[in-house]
């Protein structure tokens, strides 16, 4: 193997991955020309423009010794025809029907594709089928993956790119490589950020201890405005959620900043700060709860909240603390209820925008310590290369999939991706057919 | 779990990069690109074909593949469809512009995925009952059945999970949704695939009496190279599909032709081979009896029932004789499992010198060829 | 001469295999034995859980072992090795040894 596979501009190879310029090399490809070539010429052609796509990673003699000229195919039968002869129909005259009609009943229109299938062997092998399944952005790199150990084949971590999948092999990536494989890139802001992030971790809990208890301070400064605090969170996660396109994405981030700022100083206001410091789970429940409590009647709003704050700060709750988190609660209830703009903001929708927001911000935070930009994206161009072929079932979320049977051609189909026709796929299996080695 | 978001509207605005300003800051950068090469190469005289190559590029990426780098939720984005899009969108969507052949097919969208796993794990229906009812191949529906479980457990277990990449994935491909209260459910792909068996290949040229009517179950004996069935035993069969209910009995029940190394089965008719061989019969007796539909739908859910019963109780032996053959221990001031497998060292199972390729054990005066070249050096398997 | 029954170790490097052999006490470790009545792994393998975490998953070692032929060979007064002893005594084919340590 290559240490690197080129997709340089000049030889113009299409290789497997999601590059722009694989991307351009496979918009301008042409079928390259058979007049005044040899036979042997078009099919050394034709082998060297599919090789550099189907496992260019793999060795010649090692793809020579995968290859076999038997191709898997299937039909799909239709019952109603079935039941409707056994057969003899289409063999009695002479052997071909007894008249036309009854065979042009069924579409035999469409052939079955063989020599498309000639790399089919090739999609056995574990690299290609992660990469086939979305979870790597080129072959090259889910063989990373697979060498640095974040594959697992049934459960048990598998560290060859080239072990060949049986039908039912369940391999699973890890979601955070899955993740920074197919996202953005970062901008040389959050990396700059991240560098930031590290470094402040570095020098120490004491300092950034302090810190907070500064943040703290400010925000207690502002404490009596829960009701303009409540607003702001309001708008800001419409804002959020709007589909205005013609906001820059800056300014966007900005505000989905914003909104996680105004989410933390009304969870700091209305609780302990114990759920601050915690996960950004910790604070998404503790939000949907406060949201679910103030839709409810008075009475329960509070038992709720008293629970759920024992539950966060078990041994250090003093009274002080209590009593102000009763009156924060009171607060709230209030601006829930109160006057009469409150209420006529807090629809069930505005509730609905609020809920989907803070889901939006748990499932995609802006994290810098993750290698990939924040909240996540899928890389450019990755749609245009987007597809998961028949053979694999995936499960996106977990990251896993299950390689349910050999690549197979069908009439007018065939499953084994290639980004060439027949009047190459045919000469290159005509290549390996003949025996030259 | 979660709530997703359903709405087109809102999931676009999930992902907060749009197109619109994305593809303006791309223009911008093209624009500056050659222009500087420009100044610095103004003195040279010599054509450098690497870099025009680059600004072509850059200048198609601009304009036509501009549309490309990001997609629109609900729709797929290949390079082909663009052209197609203008016109018929009907057409299957083919990611390749130069292969016809090949169709970025519809996976399962997760409302579907649920509602797989809940028929089979909740409502304890049969693989095949499921993959009738929502057209889905049985072997995806196990692999479904075991992927959402696992999802499942690691949603508990509270391990990362990636769900914006595939909120993004479910919008670039085309899915086969879920459908709604009342409405049928779009099939997912065709569920009575019937492979094509190696002995077909041959053209084989076999010639039959006009008088007699040479059917799928003689057409199987003639690739197989089984002499013609009796007569009697031929006239007993009015329709193929009457051999499926012996065979899914008793599956060696199928006859044995050839000797040795070239014994092999007999050919048997595609309406045995299909995974659904019991619709052939429903659609049969719906032809004989139009006016008793009940009745035909009864007589079928029977009929899988008992095929059920009779695959179920197969895979129970065979379970049950596998366990029988292997001895657990487990030795208390042990920090491992002993697995005792019971094995029968013979002539038979050595060969007469003990050096069979297929003895168990390993071998004695034979040389070991696993480090040779092309032989397999990495696992082939792993045991689930 | 006495008959025993021990290990012929196989594999490679590190890749230790092992067959359960009736040989001659005096004949060397590799030579051809008289009969082969088993084979014994002892490199661990981890069960495969994928759905249940909880499961009592303790690394196993397999065994593969003709009964028949061990008794018959007991029965004539072939001698297990120690380690075939340890084996043989989880079968349930010989009385397992007291693992009680003592110098001699």
């Amino acid at each position: 193997m290559r240490n690197r596979a080129s997709t340089s501009l000049s030889k113009g190879k299409i290789r497997q991955s999601w590059s722009k310029y694989n991307l351009y090399n496979l918009q301008r490809f042409r079928t390259p020309a058979t007049a005044n070539r040899t036979f042997f010429q078009q099919k050394w052609s034709a082998k060297a423009a599919s090789r550099a796509y189907h496992g260019e990673q793999v060795r010649e003699g090692q793809w020579k010794r995968m290859f076999s000229k038997r191709i898997r195919s299937v039909i799909p039968m239709n019952t109603t025809d079935l039941a409707a002869d056994d057969g003899s129909k289409e063999s009695s005259g002479r052997g071909s029907g007894l008249s036309s009609e009854s065979s042009s009943g069924r579409s035999r229109s469409r052939l079955i594709p063989y020599t498309q299938m000639a790399f089919a062997p090739l999609e056995r092998r574990l690299d290609v089928a992660i990469f086939r399944s979305l979870f790597a952005s080129s072959t090259r790199q889910a063989r990373q993956f697979v060498i640095h150990g974040a594959v697992t084949v049934n459960g048990q971590k598998m560290r060859h790119p080239s072990y060949l999948l049986n039908p039912g092999d369940l391999f699973q990536v890890d979601p955070d490589r899955v993740m920074y494989a197919t996202g953005a890139p970062k901008t040389a802001f959050e990396r700059r950020e991240t560098r930031q992030l590290k470094q402040k971790s570095d020098e120490g809990e004491a300092e950034g201890e302090e810190a907070e208890a500064k943040a703290e301070a400010t925000e207690k400064d502002e404490k009596e405005d829960t009701r303009d605090s409540l607003r702001a969170l309001m708008s800001q996660a419409k804002t959020i959620m709007s589909t205005d396109k013609d906001v820059l994405p800056a300014k966007r981030k900005q505000e989905l900043r914003g909104f996680q700022k105004a989410v933390r100083r009304v969870l700091s206001r209305s609780d302990t700060s114990t759920v601050l410091t915690d996960s950004l789970e910790a604070q998404f429940s503790e939000l949907t709860l406060l949201l679910k409590a103030k839709r409810a009647e008075k009475k329960p709003t509070k038992e709720s909240k008293k629970e759920v704050k024992e539950e966060a700060a078990p041994a250090a709750t003093t009274k002080s603390e209590e009593a102000t988190s009763g009156a924060l609660s009171d607060a709230f209830q209030a601006a829930a209820e109160g006057g009469d703009v409150d209420t006529s903001e807090l629809t069930d929708e505005e509730f609905d925008i609020l809920k989907r927001a803070l889901t939006q911000m748990r499932d995609n935070p802006i994290d810098h310590s993750k290698p990939y930009a924040t909240p996540w994206r899928p890389r450019d161009y990755m749609s245009a290369f987007a597809f998961i072929p028949r053979y694999l079932e995936v499960n996106q979320n977990i990251c896993a999939a299950v390689y349910l049977r050999h690549p197979v051609a069908r009439p007018g189909s065939a499953e084994v991706p290639t980004p060439f026709g027949e009047s190459i796929s045919t000469p290159a299996y005509g290549w390996y057919l003949k025996r030259r080695w | 779990m979660a709530p997703r978001i359903q709405s087109r509207r809102v999931s676009n605005a999930l992902l907060p990069y749009l197109t619109s300003s994305q593809a303006s800051s791309t223009s911008s950068i093209s624009s500056t690109c050659p222009s500087s090469q420009l100044f610095s190469r103004q003195f040279s005289a010599t054509a450098a074909p690497q870099t025009k190559l680059r600004r072509q590029m850059f200048q198609w990426l601009s304009t036509e593949g501009a549309a490309l780098k990001h997609h629109i939720p609900g729709e797929t984005n290949y390079l082909s469809g663009r052209a197609d899009r203008d016109g018929d969108s009907n057409e299957a969507p083919r990611p390749f512009p130069g292969n016809r052949t090949f169709i970025s097919e519809a996976v399962l969208s997760e409302d579907l995925r649920n509602e797989v796993y809940v028929r089979v794990v909740e409502k304890k229906k049969s693989l095949r009952a499921v993959s009738v009812e929502l057209g889905i191949d049985m072997k995806r529906i196990a692999a479904v059945v075991r992927l959402v479980e696992m999802e499942r457990r690691q949603r508990a277990q509270g391990k990362p999970l990636a769900l914006p990449y595939a909120r993004a994935v479910h919008e670039m491909i085309p899915t086969t949704p879920l459908a709604q209260d009342g409405e049928r459910q779009t099939f997912h792909e065709p569920i009575n695939d019937l492979p094509a068996h190696p002995s077909t290949g041959a053209q084989i040229f076999y010639p039959v009496p006009e008088s007699r009517s040479f059917t799928r179950v003689d057409a199987g004996r003639v690739f197989s190279g089984a002499p013609a069935l009796e007569k009697a035993v031929a006239d007993k069969i009015s329709h193929p599909s009457d051999l499926v209910d012996d065979i899914i009995q008793n599956p060696n029940s199928i006859e044995w032709v050839g000797k040795g190394e070239n014994a092999r089965q007999v050919l048997q008719p595609a309406d045995v081979r299909i995974p659904h061989p019991q619709l052939v019969k429903l659609e049969l007796d719906r032809k004989a009896f139009p006016n008793e539909r009940r009745a035909v739908t009864q007589r079928h859910a029977e009929r899988v029932e008992k095929q059920e019963a009779a695959e179920q109780e197969r895979r129970e032996r065979a379970h049950a004789r596998r366990e029988k053959s292997i001895q657990h221990v487990e030795p208390e001031g042990s920090r491992f499992d002993y697995r005792i497998q019971d094995a029968k060292f013979t002539k038979e199972t050595t060969g007469a010198d003990g050096r069979a390729p297929w003895a168990p054990g390993r071998r004695y005066g034979v040389p070991a060829e696993d480090r040779k070249r092309g032989m397999v050096k990495i696992p082939t398997r792993v045991e689930a | 001469m006495v008959l025993r029954i021990r290990l012929a170790r196989f594999g490679n490097k590190h890749t230790p295999f092992y067959n359960i052999v009736v040989a001659q006490a005096r004949s060397a470790r590799g030579a051809k034995p008289l009969e082969v009545i088993g084979t014994y792994n002892p490199i661990p393998k981890k069960p495969t859980n994928l759905y249940d975490d909880n499961a009592h998953t303790r690394p196993y070692k397999e065994i593969a072992l003709d009964r028949a032929r061990a008794k018959y060979w007991l029965g004539v007064g072939a001698q297990p090795s120690d380690p075939v002893w340890k084996l043989m005594g989880m079968a349930g084919l010989v009385e397992p040894k007291p693992t009680t340590f003592h110098k001699a």
